[in-house]
């Protein structure tokens, strides 16, 4: 379900600090970027005092791919092999970034990135368009535009290439009302072909010559004063998310998943710790196939100097993985 | 003399469905075992979380 982005990135996203949101598919934004959230939770703008709460509970949901990513924000990234990230703000609007990788598990290279972020400013913390692209040494880009149309249409056009050939294109509109979100998103639509793959929230007709198919699946979500209770469920399968945010420095995730098609099921425990007087952020994980892993970030102050340590290590098969970062600017 | 018989022809079948039981709650490749054991483990995580995640880190540690 959802982005078909998101499933196909070629290369893990860096590991995300507090104040660099991660875009899911191309890691995180520089600092100090303005960039809108993709899926914010509206807050409540209503007058009524008395209402308020019941306000905040029936306000937005937010859109559907994206229902757990409050959830799996707590859970540490993996990390292997060696990343140094330079990013430079060239103006106020435009910013680029090198990223040098060295790995033993997967191809190293070097990726030149750019975010450009337009000048309609529609809230305090969101402007548009944004375009965001990123070219590895191969030639293989990906590259995602996001403008806002009108005050509640949203459009996303995403394209990711290996080297010169198209792998995959999608296009999405999204309508963002007082108390919903609905989104139709075409992925790989092919007019000449007569295929494609059209995505209407929260059902799926897949369509390919000689072939149809309907996938239907149901979101629930469930926001109290300090957690977020999520669950999607469909024909392949299950997906619960539990957030809960203890105090300003502790954030908790549980997630369980299902999937009928692998016929497997996985519980996944995470935490967040933050403490910015120290500089400092560390996130763990552990899950039921025996996998522990955890990744600190620390900034290295007065230096515009950012350090990240992972690991991972899996019990059952006896593998351990281990990465480091530094991220200047 | 029924009750220690009908005790002996109960306990079989109880020693039975314990070892089915044990068979059922051992076997990793049974999917709906695996199931039943991730929806406990994430019930307790979410209880865990809820319970007992309400310690402040930067508070003054106690003086010896």
């Amino acid at each position: 379900m959802g982005s078909v982005l998101a499933a196909a990135s070629p290369s893990p996203a860096p590991a995300a600090s507090q104040d660099s949101p991660v875009i899911p598919g191309f890691g995180s934004v520089p600092p100090g970027f303005t960039m809108p959230p993709l899926s914010s939770v509206t807050p409540a703008s209503g007058s009524d005092q008395q209402g308020s709460k019941s306000d905040s509970l029936l306000s937005n949901p937010g859109t559907y791919e994206e229902c757990h990513q409050k959830c799996k924000e707590v859970f540490p990234l993996q990390m292997e092999g060696v990343r140094l990230v330079v990013n430079k703000g060239l103006s106020n609007h435009f910013q680029v970034s090198h990223t040098i990788t060295l790995s033993t598990q997967s191809d190293s290279g070097y990726r030149f990135g750019t975010t450009y972020v337009g000048s309609t400013q529609t809230g305090p913390a969101e402007s548009f368009p944004v375009m965001v692209g990123d070219m590895d040494n191969t030639g293989s880009l990906n590259a995602q535009v996001i403008h806002q149309l009108t005050k509640a249409l949203r459009s996303k056009i995403a394209i990711q290439t290996q080297q010169h050939k198209f792998v995959n294109w999608q296009c999405d509109v999204e309508h963002r009302g007082e108390d919903f979100t609905a989104a139709v998103t075409f992925g790989n639509p092919d007019i000449l072909a007569g295929s494609g793959k059209r995505i209407v929230d929260l059902s799926l007709p897949y369509t390919r010559p000689g072939e149809e198919g309907t996938v239907t699946s149901l979101l629930g979500r469930y926001t109290g004063e300090k957690f977020i209770a999520t669950l999607t469920m469909g024909g392949a399968g299950a997906h619960a998310t539990y957030y809960h945010k203890a105090n300003d420095q502790l954030q908790v995730g549980v997630e369980f998943e299902a999937s009928m098609r692998m016929q497997d099921t996985t519980t996944s425990f995470g935490y967040q710790l933050d403490l910015p007087k120290a500089n400092l952020l560390f996130k763990g994980k552990m899950d039921s196939n025996w996998v522990v892993g955890g990744t600190i970030e620390k900034k290295l102050v007065p230096l515009p100097l950012t350090l990240a340590l992972g690991a991972l290590l899996n019990h059952r098969k006896n593998k351990f993985q281990c990465g480091f970062g530094v991220t200047i600017g | 003399m029924t009750g220690p018989e009908s005790k002996k022809a109960s306990s079989p079948g109880v020693m039975n469905w314990f070892r089915s039981a044990y068979r059922f709650s051992t076997d990793r490749n049974d999917f709906r075992r695996n199931l039943l054991v991730n929806l406990g483990l994430f019930v307790a995580g979410v209880w865990v979380a809820r319970n007992l995640s309400d310690f402040d880190l930067m508070s003054p540690q106690p003086v010896a």
